[in-house]
C-alpha cells in the first residue's frame, strides 16, 4: 500500500473501545510476591468438578496435584506454593459464586521450580494430550475450557489449522503482548506442539496491528517454520473472539451453536500455547500465569507472573496499591471481566488481568428505555438483535429471546458499550440463557 | 488494605462509548436543523420564530404534564420533546395560527409519544402523527394554505401573520395580523407540487400567467432549478431549502446519528420511479418534503426498523409510497402519509424479516418462533 492506513484482516461489526494499552505494555513481566495464604479453587475450568487429593494438615510441594476428577471434561489443579494445607474451605470466587478452595499456608522459603529438559520433538498426539491434561491446562483467555478436550476433535472433523489467538483485543490488558515480546520462541514451539497434537498442517498466529513489535518478534522466531504464519489483524473488539478470529484469518464461518472443529480449526490463546510448551519441555504444571494489573486506579500498572490462588489484594499491593479511590475492580478485561465487590477473590488459571477503574473513567448512567436506535444490531459481531432479546426477557417471552439470538450470544458486550440508553444487554442475555436452559431440561 | 466501600459491581462490559447518549443524538438533530431554521427565517420572516416558540413550549408542557399524570419519570432533559416540537413546526405552513400549532404540538408529544408509552414505545413519529391527524381533522384547512416566499415584505418582518378562514364568506381565506387586521395583498400561493398536481403536466401549467403571481417563478412562468433547490418557493417552514436540509443531513450522517440507508433508499427509489415514468424527476425530487422526511423523519430511531435489511425495505417502501401518492392521489404531497404508513409496517418488518446469524447457512427469509421447551425438531422433517 502506498499511503494511508493499511487494511488488515477483520470481521464485520464490532467496536473501537479506548484501549489504554500504553499503561502496561512497556512493563517487563516480573514475579508477583508469594501470598500469605493461597486460595486454590478446586474447579477452575468448565466441566466436571475436581475432588481434593489433600486434607488439612498435609504438606504439599510446589506443583503437586491437589485436585482432580475422573471425568474427561475436567482439568486437575496443582499447588502453586510449597507449604501446608490449612483447610478446605468455601470462599466467594470471582464470579460471586461460592467455590471450594484448598487453602495453603506457604513456607517462608519458596523453592524454584525444578525445570526438566525434555525432548519435545518426538511426542505423539496422545502424549501431548496427556501432558496437557496432567498439567491442568485450560484456555487462559478467560473461558477456561480444558485444553486436552479441545485437542481431541471428533474423528469425522479433522483439524487442518491451528490458530493462536494473540489479538488481546480486550482494552488495558497487555500480558499476551509481553509474553510474545519476551518469549516468542516458546510461543512458536507451543504452536508446533498444538499442531502436532491434532495433526494440523498449518499454524497461524493472529496479532492485532497495535502490537507491531510483537509481530516482528514472533515473525523472527518463526523464521524457518514453513507451516507457521504470522498474520496482522485490524485493531477492533472483539477480534479475539473465537468465531470472529477464525473468520478474519481463514474466511471460514463457524455455524451457530457449533465448535471451531466444524470448519477444521482449533484456536488457542497465547498463554495456553506457552503453558503447553512449559508442560511438555519443562514438566511444569499450570500453577502460575502472567496477568496484567492495570487501569487508571493502579499506581504502577504491571505485568505479573502470579501464582494461582493469590488474592487480588496481594497483586494490587505489589503494583503500588490503588491510585485514588477505586471505583470498580475487574477480574479479566473491562469488556468481559467480572466486577469484584472486594479484593479477596483469588487468581485462577483463566485470569488474564485485574483492571481497576476510577469513578472518573466509569460511565454508569442508569438504564433507560430502549429507543430502538439499532446501534447494538449494527455492532453485534454475531448479527443478533440484542435489543429484542432484552425486550423478550423483560416480558419473559423465552421463545422470542431464543429467536432473537440469546443462545448464540458470546457476551462480548459491544451492544452495551454502544447503547445510548445504557441497557446492560449481557445481564439480560445471561438471564435468558439460564431460563431457556432450565425450560429445555424439563 | 483499605478497600473502598463504594466499589461497584455490575455485569460486563465495564466501558461505555464516550458521548453516546440519547441526549447527544437529540442535540445532534437540533443542531442539524439550524440551517433549515435560519433559512426559514429569511424566507418566511419572524413568524417562524413565533410558531417554533409555541410548538416547543407546548411540547415541553405536554410532556411534563402527561408524564406526571402517568407517573413516569421526567425525561425533558433528553431533548426528544424539543426535536419533535421543531420537526412538527417544520411541517406547518408559515402562517399556521398559533392555537393550531399548540394543539398540534400537544397531539405530537402528549398523544403521539406519551400515550403510547413515551420515547421508545411510540409507534409513529410523533411529529408526523400530529401532522397527519391535523390533516384529517376540521383544522386541516388551517394547515394547507401556503403563502408565497418573502410575504413578510408586505406585512413586516416581525408582524405575526396567521391564516384566517371563512372571513366574510364560507371557505374564504385571508391572512391577518395578531391584532386582527387583514394583511393587504397577501393571498395563498401554490407550492411547487400543487402547481404540478393542478396542471398535471408542468410545461402547460407554467406557460401563461401563474394563478398566484408567485415570485419564485421566472419570467417564463417556470420555477427555476435554483429556486427549488435553494428554497425560494412556497411550502412548509422546514421543507423549502433542500441545500440546508442536505447540510443538516450530512452532519447527522457524519455524527452517525442516522443511518445512511434510509435517506439513500427513500430518495433513490423515489427518483428511480420518477425517472422510469418520466414524471418530472428533478422537479419532483426537490419539491415538497422529500428531503426533510428522508433525513429527519424517516430516520427517527424509534419508528424505523433496527436491522439493515429492514431499513432498506422500509426506505424503499417509503420512496415507492411517496411516488404513488404524488402520482395518483388527489393530494399534491405524500411524504408524511408515506412515513406514517411505514411506521406501522416497521413493527412487522422487525418481527418477521429474518437476519441470518453469523455463519448461519440456509437461513430462512422470515423469523419463526422456536419451540420451547420441546426438543428441537429433527432436521430430516423439513417442511416443503
Amino acid at each position: 500500500m502506498m499511503s494511508g492506513k493499511a487494511i488488515y484482516k477483520t470481521f464485520k461489526g464490532g467496536i473501537h473501545p479506548p484501549y489504554h494499552k500504553e499503561l502496561a505494555s512497556g512493563k517487563a513481566i516480573r514475579r508477583a510476591p508469594v501470598p500469605t495464604e493461597a486460595f486454590i479453587p478446586l474447579q477452575q475450568h468448565i466441566g466436571a468438578p475436581n475432588e481434593p487429593l489433600v486434607k488439612p494438615g498435609d504438606r504439599v510441594e510446589l506443583g503437586q496435584k491437589i485436585g482432580s476428577s475422573e471425568a474427561f471434561v475436567s482439568a486437575p489443579v496443582h499447588a502453586s506454593v510449597a507449604g501446608t494445607v490449612k483447610e478446605i474451605a468455601e470462599i466467594t470466587g470471582f464470579t460471586g459464586a461460592k467455590v471450594k478452595c484448598v487453602v495453603i499456608a506457604p513456607d517462608t522459603e519458596q523453592p524454584e521450580f525444578a525445570k526438566q529438559d525434555r525432548d519435545i520433538t518426538a511426542l505423539s498426539e496422545q502424549e501431548i494430550r496427556d501432558i496437557a491434561r496432567e498439567a491442568g491446562l485450560v484456555g487462559m483467555g478467560g473461558a477456561a475450557f480444558p485444553t486436552h478436550v479441545k485437542l481431541t476433535p471428533p474423528k469425522d472433523k479433522p483439524v487442518d489449522t491451528v490458530i493462536i489467538n494473540a489479538c488481546e483485543c480486550e482494552p488495558f490488558l497487555t500480558c499476551d503482548h509481553r509474553l510474545m515480546l519476551e518469549r516468542p520462541r516458546d510461543l512458536v514451539q507451543g504452536l508446533k506442539l498444538l499442531m502436532r497434537a491434532v495433526n494440523a498442517k498449518k499454524g497461524i498466529i493472529g496479532i492485532e496491528a497495535n502490537k507491531m513489535d510483537a509481530v516482528d518478534a514472533v515473525r523472527e522466531a518463526a523464521k524457518g517454520e514453513a507451516d507457521v504464519e504470522v498474520d496482522i489483524l485490524e485493531v477492533k473488539y472483539p477480534e479475539g473472539a473465537e468465531k470472529m478470529l477464525i473468520f478474519a484469518l481463514t474466511g471460514r464461518k463457524v455455524p451457530p451453536g457449533k465448535l471451531p472443529s466444524e470448519v477444521g480449526c482449533l484456536v488457542q490463546n497465547v498463554g495456553t500455547a506457552m503453558a503447553l510448551y512449559e508442560a511438555a519441555a519443562w514438566g511444569k504444571p499450570l500453577y502460575e500465569r502472567v496477568l496484567t494489573v492495570t487501569g487508571p486506579g493502579i499506581k504502577e500498572p504491571s505485568n505479573l507472573l502470579a501464582r494461582v490462588g493469590t488474592p487480588i489484594s496481594t497483586l494490587i499491593e505489589a503494583c503500588g496499591g490503588f491510585a485514588g479511590e477505586p471505583g470498580k475492580v475487574i477480574m479479566g478485561g473491562p469488556m468481559t471481566g467480572w466486577a469484584q465487590p472486594d479484593t479477596k477473590a483469588p487468581v485462577v488459571k483463566g485470569t488474564s488481568g485485574i483492571v481497576v477503574l476510577t469513578s472518573e473513567v466509569m460511565d454508569v448512567s442508569a438504564e433507560q428505555e430502549c429507543v430502538r436506535c439499532g446501534k447494538c444490531v449494527d455492532v453485534c459481531p454475531m448479527f443478533l438483535l440484542p435489543n429484542f432479546v432484552v425486550q423478550a426477557v423483560k416480558r419473559a417471552e423465552w421463545d422470542k429471546a431464543e429467536m432473537w439470538g440469546a443462545l448464540d450470544c458470546f457476551e462480548c458486550g459491544c451492544c452495551s458499550f454502544t447503547c445510548p440508553a445504557y441497557i446492560p444487554h449481557v445481564e439480560y442475555v445471561r438471564k435468558a440463557k439460564a431460563e431457556i436452559a432450565a425450560l429445555k431440561r424439563r | 488494605m483499605k478497600v473502598a466501600e463504594r466499589m461497584l459491581v455490575t455485569v460486563s462490559p465495564h466501558l461505555h462509548k464516550k458521548d453516546e447518549t440519547i441526549q447527544r443524538a437529540m442535540k445532534d438533530v437540533l443542531v442539524a436543523l439550524i440551517p433549515a431554521a435560519v433559512w426559514a427565517l429569511v424566507v418566511f420572516g419572524f413568524n417562524v420564530v413565533y410558531i417554533l416558540a409555541v410548538s416547543c413550549a407546548t411540547a415541553a408542557l405536554s410532556e411534563v404534564v402527561m408524564r406526571k399524570i402517568m407517573r413516569r419519570k421526567p425525561t425533558l432533559s433528553d431533548y426528544s420533546a424539543m426535536v419533535t416540537a421543531v420537526l412538527f413546526a417544520f411541517l406547518l405552513p408559515p402562517t399556521t395560527p398559533l392555537w393550531v400549532v399548540a394543539i398540534g404540538a400537544f397531539l405530537a408529544v402528549g398523544v403521539g409519544k406519551e400515550i403510547f408509552g413515551g420515547l421508545g414505545k411510540n409507534i409513529f413519529n410523533p411529529a408526523i402523527f400530529a401532522r397527519v391527524l391535523l390533516w384529517y381533522s376540521p383544522l386541516a384547512i388551517y394547515t394547507t394554505k401556503y403563502v408565497k416566499p418573502f410575504f413578510w415584505k408586505t406585512s413586516g418582518f416581525f408582524t405575526p401573520v396567521a391564516t384566517s378562514i371563512n372571513e366574510g364568506a364560507v371557505g374564504r381565506v385571508v391572512y391577518k395580523t395578531l391584532a386582527g387586521n387583514p394583511v393587504a395583498d397577501l393571498t395563498s400561493a401554490a407550492t411547487p407540487l400543487s402547481l404540478l398536481k393542478s396542471g398535471r403536466w408542468l410545461p402547460e401549467m407554467v406557460s401563461g400567467p401563474t394563478p398566484v403571481g408567485a415570485t419564485w417563478l421566472n419570467s417564463g412562468g417556470k420555477p427555476s432549478f435554483w429556486s427549488l433547490f435553494l428554497g425560494l418557493k412556497s411550502g412548509c417552514i422546514g421543507e423549502v431549502c433542500i441545500l440546508a436540509l442536505i447540510l443538516g443531513g450530512a452532519y447527522l450522517l457524519w455524527r452517525r446519528t442516522i443511518d445512511w440507508r434510509i435517506p439513500a433508499g427513500i430518495i433513490g427509489v423515489f427518483f428511480l420511479l420518477t425517472l422510469v415514468t418520466w414524471y418530472h424527476p428533478i422537479y419532483n425530487l426537490f419539491s415538497g418534503g422529500l428531503f426533510l422526511g428522508s433525513f429527519f423523519m424517516a430516520t427517527d430511531w424509534v419508528t424505523s426498523p433496527v436491522t439493515r435489511r429492514g431499513k432498506w425495505i422500509f426506505a424503499a417502501g417509503i420512496g415507492a409510497t411517496v411516488f404513488i401518492l404524488r402520482f395518483w392521489s388527489l393530494r399534491p404531497e405524500g411524504v408524511a402519509i408515506a412515513i406514517f404508513l411505514w411506521n406501522i409496517a416497521t413493527l412487522v418488518i422487525d418481527r418477521y424479516i429474518a437476519v441470518p446469524k453469523f455463519g448461519e447457512v440456509g437461513a430462512k427469509a422470515f423469523n419463526r418462533l422456536p419451540v420451547i421447551p420441546e426438543p428441537a425438531p429433527e432436521p430430516a422433517k423439513k417442511r416443503a
